[in-house]
């Protein structure tokens, strides 16, 4: 067996989360993946101490998602007392089961694009039968998207991170990030840990897929960089419906939710304080340095001037369920791939 | 090749043309056949989600009518089978953004290159019925074996017979509950048959798992064990000129119902 696992399940690693709310959320998000079903799952829960109607919820949330504890990990005296009532294994890990500490690299997934079919002549095309089916074979590979760059540098306090992210994390001190930052490592964690297993691939993980559209930006649309800031913004206050499209010469903020089926096509910055169901075009007219962000970025399509990028069936739901738990993520375009950045959570 | 323009009508919403329309469009493709599914009901488009393609959607039918792109870019194909592609309707518009001439040229060209084209017809019998069955050379009626659905379908086929292009009517028989039957609660497959005078192409059984499947986006055929899905193969066998008996709905499944079964058969003879 190789070294991190356990037979048939994995383990979570939460012993860098500062409160149950934290925990219980990081741990939802573990569990939501589709491939989490019927496994074992060991908890590392560190020193955090739980009640026992806590550890008990925990457990139901585990099972809800048909999946088991094995064992927990805890050095809580509470943890302890509160798992042996709810009927929860505790044990210690064995040096052989620790999950793996060492760095991994920052994740840019390499995912195969779809290609959407371009200019051949549908009518006249000779040769017809490739006609519609020329797409399989001649995939290309184009590195995609998602998750964080944001690293631990040993005695300083700041992060070299992309913009608008920093500001958050300027004033932030040492000891604030070594707890902020393992919260999203952990994820990390889990997908290497189920990766290696075999039970995850790549594409699976990853939340958004490119679609090769090549030349779809209309064609008055010059590829550009100004200035989001300068450009008026149109405030709306509703919630947008199947259906329903705002287009608008500049930056678009909603304040509500934009439900799937809906459209927002901006030439600048599209922002969403609410869930982002629909389809989000930002810099429509050509402006790389647009970008779309939103409390919950789970829209069916993100497109940013000429990339167009679709959800990765496996998060194909068609709607949020609402929670009070938000992770605002925010997307725009670097080397030519869309990337996401999910916000830490500060609790 | 010239490829056969099937559309898919009621009359009536919600008694399951979108979900016939991809299912029997899967199962053809699953048997080898090129198929097209287009998705007429502009505005209030269901079946790219019931294949589960939503993601997938740059360009819509009326991007293709208002020359933003070309018939090909704008076919979505089917995550699993190759065969299988879809015409998606726009969300954003409504059914006057295409007219009957338009969308009987995109059927036209679809049908040079594909084996059937499938065409999912909005309910009513207004502008979006008019336009989808423009094209079509067969029309499948579906329908549900309760009054206000086959007095629409009965309507519907009268319409269709005054149409001179439209050669073959079958009638589809969705959401049957035989056990509401045998208690006299349902009206029978004979009943509907008798009362709509045309040939029967397949009877669905209703079937909880449809529910699943259009959430997952998924279409019931892929499902070897459902019993929707199994009638759903049998209607494409049909559609393909083989003759297939209908499901039996009557036998009972599992272990346990098979020995009650013997044994209520035992005491009969006794």
């Amino acid at each position: 067996m190789e070294k991190g696992f356990i037979e048939n399940g994995f383990i979570v690693n939460l012993s860098n989360s500062k409160n149950t709310n934290q925990l219980v959320y990081e741990l939802s998000n573990i569990m939501e993946h589709p491939d989490v079903k019927g496994k074992r799952v060991c908890l590392k829960l560190g020193s955090i101490d739980l009640k026992q109607s806590q550890l008990l919820s925990i457990k139901a949330l585990i099972e809800s998602m048909d999946a088991q504890i094995a064992f927990i990990d805890t050095t809580s005296e509470q943890t302890t007392v509160s798992a042996q009532s709810v009927g929860v294994m505790v044990s210690k890990m064995s040096d052989n089961l620790q999950t793996e500490e060492t760095p991994r690299e920052n994740e840019v997934e390499v995912l195969e694009t779809e290609e959407i079919p371009q200019d051949d002549e549908y009518v006249n095309s000779e040769n017809s039968e490739a006609s519609i089916s020329d797409e399989a074979e001649e995939d290309k590979v184009v590195e995609v998207e998602t998750n964080l760059e944001i690293q631990p540098q040993q005695g300083q306090g700041i992060i070299n991170t992309v913009e608008g992210v920093e500001d958050i994390y300027t004033e932030t001190s040492e000891h604030e990030l070594s707890e902020i930052i393992p919260s999203e490592r952990l994820e990390n964690d889990f997908e290497v840990l189920a990766a290696s297993e075999g039970l995850i691939n790549k594409e699976d993980m990853s939340k958004y897929i490119l679609l090769d559209t090549g030349d779809v930006l209309p064609e008055d649309a010059e590829e550009h960089s100004k200035d989001t800031k300068e450009l008026p913004t149109l405030y709306l206050n509703q919630t947008l419906r199947s259906g329903q499209t705002v287009t608008y010469e500049g930056n678009i903020l909603i304040v509500g939710d934009a439900h799937p089926g809906s459209e927002i096509i901006a030439d600048g910055d599209i922002t969403v304080w609410g869930i982002l169901g629909g389809i989000a075009h930002a810099g429509s007219k050509g402006n790389v340095t647009s970008k779309v962000r939103a409390l919950k970025l789970n829209a069916i399509q993100l497109r940013i001037a000429g990339l167009y990028a679709r959800r990765n069936d496996t998060l194909n739901v068609p709607y949020v369920q609402k929670t009070n738990e938000f992770t605002p993520e925010e997307a725009q375009i670097e080397n030519g791939k869309i990337v996401i950045y999910k916000k830490l959570r500060r609790d | 090749m010239t490829g056969r323009v099937i559309v898919i009508t009621s009359g009536k919403g919600g008694v399951g043309k979108t979900t016939t329309s991809a299912n029997i469009g899967t199962a053809l493709a699953k048997e080898g056949y090129k198929v097209v599914l287009i998705d007429t009901d502009l505005g209030l488009r269901n079946l790219d989600l019931l294949l589960g393609l939503e993601n997938r959607i740059v360009y819509t039918i009326v991007d293709v009518i208002e020359d933003r792109c070309k018939l090909k870019q704008a076919l979505v194909k089917d995550k699993k089978n190759p065969n299988l592609s879809l015409l998606a309707a726009a969300q954003t518009r409504d059914k006057s953004a295409v007219n009957a001439e338009q969308l009987k040229e995109i059927c036209d060209k679809l049908k040079e290159k594909n084996d059937f084209v499938l065409v999912d017809c909005p309910a009513g019998i207004e502008q979006g019925f008019q336009n989808a069955v423009a094209g079509a050379t067969e029309a499948i009626v579906v329908t549900t074996p309760e009054m206000s659905a086959i007095r629409d379908a009965d309507r519907i086929i009268g319409l269709l017979n005054t149409k001179e292009e439209i050669k073959s009517t079958k009638l589809l028989l969705n959401r049957v509950r035989p056990n509401l039957i045998k208690t006299n609660e349902m009206m029978s497959v004979d009943d509907v048959v008798g009362v709509l005078e045309i040939p029967l192409i397949g009877i669905i059984p209703e079937d909880t798992g449809i529910i699943t499947s259009t959430n997952k986006g998924e279409p019931i055929v892929n499902d070897e064990k459902a019993l929707a899905g199994e009638a759903y193969r049998r209607v494409a066998k049909r559609v393909l000129g083989e003759e297939v008996p209908f499901l039996d709905l009557d036998e009972p499944k599992g272990f346990m119902a098979k020995i009650k079964n013997a044994f209520a058969k035992l005491k009969a003879k006794v």
